[in-house]
């Protein structure tokens, strides 16, 4: 075990390294001066002698890249040229509620998932799997911008069953101010008691988090659908069937167990791409997470910014996998020999 | 434990540890202020509704505040600065004067050199201390001393002297319109300097005008919220608005939907679509005004094909200025000159206009043209802004009758400025603003002669011209009749003689409000601040 976590935690060390070479390649090959971006569309050529000056741009790459590496373990993510604040204060900020968003989506996708793709695996070939399928299909291919416009649109605008935009209501900040312990609003609400903020939380999150869940929730249904097949042919189950057990009782009391271990491993995946796909989604519903922040950096050109946040995405990755490979090492010790 | 339980307790276990870096260690959300305890549901609610009645909701499509510094402030937080802060003057577009703020009357004199302000009397900064000129003098020459943001538009000054508590003396280096000056949206705040260094963290403020921070949260999607200053030396009336807040809303359509549902007061600008829709939408009123800002096509005067003036005066007659403006759907306005209106400098007699067989002619004589050779032409423009991607379509098309093929590069603007000042294109395409409500600044910046082109990517050189355009804020300062004269002589020299640029149109604000706020005026020589202060909600 110790070989297997040293060579897994060696790994994950070499692809953030990758990661940090690359966004550190971007930032420099991005076309323009980042100086422009820091001091401003009119700025004077001292400005900008400055602005290179404070920034070392005006030293060799392989020293900008030594001293980028060396900041960034020291805990020093870079100066974001827009907000003209350390990226890694800004990060802190924004990523709790991207966090918040995608375990609530995440939690949706779980919750609705593995059901629907037992349902569809139970009726294989008939049509509940076909629905299965067929929603599953369109859950994952439909752009989420479209969807979130679409559903804050009737939901929101046209109905009004729920909020059109934001975390919760700003009133709230006045009537009923929030102790922060983690920045995750919904947790700190929870734990404060803070009944209004909570609940207005969970209602400003049900649209967004929807959203979010469409595609986790296809990808795990149509996994978990797949997976059960073929542990439904297996000779466990066919020993199953002969000792009388019903499909129902094969599908959840004896092959769900085993089919869950791949689904597992991809809700870890899923997780971190939700976080990503989730971008568009919080620019839709106002959602003060990473998205806001990596749209408005992109739209600024600001490099640190969009470098800190590929890396911390990268990161999330790298993590996700790093614990899903660590678990599986745990459970399964056929896997530490791969 | 089953195995798949642990691996899901083990990944929540593992996203609180994650979020246990942003712990925040039982910091209150918004102000300085103890948590109270949860009121109770119908307690909540009454306060709720009585706070949304007084609040006014604007929707920023971007983050509002980058810097709290009054003397450093040179970005989008001039929304919210602008109704915290107040300088000696403020600049009247209808009556294209500076009108008095905490200056009452001013006057000048040895040729515009020497400028005195008379402060107004009983004005308290919003930290309590009583604002006079000995403190306007420090505001001012500390913003010269930080010389970040705009602190530029303070260069002329040689010295600021105090006669009396009341009264503010400037001794300028050169002549300089120095009540204009005054009047600008960035490094012409008076604060209170005492209180300089704790501005920072955006907790308080060191401003005189109407309304002061009351939170002020960071990345959160209502920003920033203020509230009325009480002691505002113009006093209250019951029926303003006493709470402001900034909702950034980063999506139109978003903005839009608020807005409808009257959660949002003020959106700054909606797509040409919902704009028009908002027009006809109940409970929405909409204002469109012509900004400050132009677009302007570069022509570059020192090298490659376009140094023929012939050519560049064919470019002119190729645009179809009014096709462009009828596309843009009211997002712009055809423009008349260099100056826009409510500028001292605007001239009506320049109107731009399409004459396709003048522009041939033109090309022919150069060339090129029609069964002539093929003219190509390189242009940059600004990535992603889509009023300007029609104007590079149009253009396109006009000149491809001419046998003129158009190589149009979208290019950001850090990108395309570095390129510019290497003289890499033929055509560069730009807005450009004043900082302050004077026309100088397109003159001193775009076309005055410079060795290493700054902002001047025509390229132009030309000391007659030169002359004339150091010779305007003299005449601004003492002359207004012979500085208009000058603006446009400068500027059919510029169009029309030297053919350096065209210009398109003036950007038009297009504002959407809710039905029951009563007067807003947009001023635009601050661009996208609403002045809460004049506003009302309708009985």
């Amino acid at each position: 075990m110790p070989r297997y976590l040293a060579r897994r935690l060696g790994q994950a060390v070499l692809v953030v390294a990758g990661v940090v070479v690359l966004t550190f390649a971007i930032m420099r090959l991005v076309p323009g001066d980042p100086a422009v971006a820091f001091a401003g569309p009119k700025a004077t050529a001292e400005e900008l002698a400055a602005a290179r000056l404070r920034f070392g741009l005006d030293d060799a790459i392989p020293v900008q890249l030594w001293n980028y590496v060396r900041d960034l373990v020291t805990g020093d993510w870079g100066i974001s040229l827009r907000t003209r604040q350390p990226v890694r204060e800004d990060l802190l900020l924004a990523f709790p509620a991207s966090l918040e968003l995608v375990g609530a989506a995440l939690l949706i996708a779980i919750a609705v998932g593995i059901p629907v793709g037992v349902l569809a695996a139970r009726y294989k070939t008939k049509f509940p799997d076909f629905g299965v399928r067929v929603a599953s299909m369109l859950a994952v291919s439909v752009p989420v911008f479209w969807l979130a416009l679409a559903l804050q649109t009737v939901f929101a605008s046209n109905l009004g069953w729920f909020p059109v935009a934001g975390e919760y209501d700003s009133v709230l900040d006045t009537t009923s101010p929030l102790t922060l312990w983690t920045n995750i609003t919904v947790v700190d609400a929870l734990i404060t008691g803070n009944w209004p903020i909570f609940t207005s939380t969970l209602e400003h999150l049900v649209l967004p988090a929807l959203v979010v869940a469409a595609y986790p929730a296809g990808v795990i249904a149509q996994m978990t659908r797949a997976a059960l097949i073929e542990e439904s042919g297996q000779d466990h189950a066919r020993l199953e069937r002969a000792l009388g057990f019903g499909e129902t009782s094969i599908l959840t009391r004896f092959a769900l167990r085993p089919a869950l271990n791949p689904v597992l491993s991809l809700i870890a995946l899923v997780f971190a791409y939700a976080i990503v796909n989730g971008f568009l989604v919080e620019a839709v519903f106002n959602w003060p997470g990473l998205g806001r922040y990596a749209v408005e950096s992109i739209h600024s050109l600001d490099t640190p910014a969009i470098a800190g946040v590929t890396l911390l995405v990268a990161m999330v990755y790298v993590l996700a996998n790093l614990v899903v490979d660590l678990l599986q090492g745990v459970v399964d010790p056929r896997a530490r020999a791969r | 434990m089953r195995w798949h339980k642990r691996l899901l307790v083990a990944g929540v276990a593992g996203a609180v540890a994650m979020t246990a870096t942003a712990c925040a260690g039982g910091q209150v959300r918004g102000a300085d202020r103890t948590p109270k305890p949860s009121a109770t549901t119908s307690e909540s609610a009454a306060a709720a509704t009585k706070a949304n009645d007084a609040t006014f909701v604007y929707a920023p499509n971007l983050d509002v505040v980058t810097d709290w510094d009054p003397a450093t402030s040179y970005s989008n937080e001039i929304i919210a600065m602008s109704n915290i802060y107040e300088g000696l003057t403020r600049y009247n577009t209808q009556s294209q004067k500076p009108e008095p703020r905490l200056a009452t009357e001013w006057t000048s004199a040895d040729g515009g050199k020497q400028w005195t302000f008379k402060l107004r009397q009983g004005v308290k900064f919003h930290t309590g201390a009583p604002m006079d000129a000995g403190a306007a003098k420090k505001a001012i020459e500390r913003t010269i001393k930080m010389n970040a943001g705009a602190a530029y538009i303070w260069g002329s000054v040689k010295t600021i002297e105090t006669p009396d508590p009341a009264t503010l003396t400037f001794t300028l280096k050169y002549a300089a319109p120095l009540d204009l000056i005054a009047s600008s949206g960035y490094a012409a705040y008076i604060y209170d300097t005492a209180a300089a260094d704790k501005l920072k963290d955006g907790k308080t403020d060191a401003g005189t005008g109407p309304y002061t921070i009351d939170t002020w949260q960071k990345g959160k999607e209502t920003e920033l919220t203020l509230k009325a200053y009480e002691d505002y030396w113009g006093g209250w009336k019951p029926e303003q608005y006493k709470k402001i807040a900034f909702r950034v809303t980063p999506e139109i359509t978003t903005a839009w939907q608020l807005l409808q549902k009257g959660e949002v007061n003020f959106v700054e600008r909606l797509n040409p679509q919902l704009f028009e829709k908002a027009g006809a939408t109940q409970g929405v009123q909409t204002s469109q005004t012509p900004s400050f800002q132009n677009l302007l096509l570069l022509f570059n005067t020192a090298t490659g094909p376009m140094k023929d003036v012939r050519i560049r005066q064919a470019l002119q007659l190729a645009l179809d200025y009014d096709g462009l403006v009828a596309a843009l759907k009211g997002a712009g306005k055809k423009s008349t000159g260099l100056v826009p209106q409510g500028l001292i400098g605007y001239t009506a007699n320049l109107e731009p206009k399409q004459d396709l067989p003048k522009a041939q002619e033109l090309l022919a004589e150069a060339g090129y043209g029609r069964d002539l050779p093929e003219l190509k032409l390189k242009m940059t423009y600004a990535q992603g802004d889509e009023d300007q991607k029609l104007l590079v379509t149009l253009l396109s098309s006009a000149l491809k009758e001419l046998n003129v093929s158009l190589e149009a590069k979208p290019m950001a603007w850090n990108a395309q400025w570095d390129q510019g000042k290497k003289q890499g294109q033929d055509i560069f395409v730009m807005y450009w603003y004043p900082d302050y409500a004077d026309a100088y600044s397109w003159f001193l910046n775009v076309f005055r002669s410079a060795d290493k082109p700054q902002f001047n990517l025509s390229y132009l050189k030309n000391t007659e011209i030169d002359k004339e355009i150091d010779a305007l804020p003299q005449l601004t300062a003492t002359d207004k009749f012979a500085a208009e004269q000058s603006y446009a002589t400068i500027q059919k020299q510029i169009i029309q003689d030297q053919a350096a640029v065209a210009v398109p149109y003036v950007q038009t604000y297009q504002r959407a409000l809710t039905a029951d706020v009563q007067g807003y005026v947009d001023n635009p020589a601050y661009p996208n601040v609403v002045f809460f202060y004049d506003l009302k909600p309708a009985s």
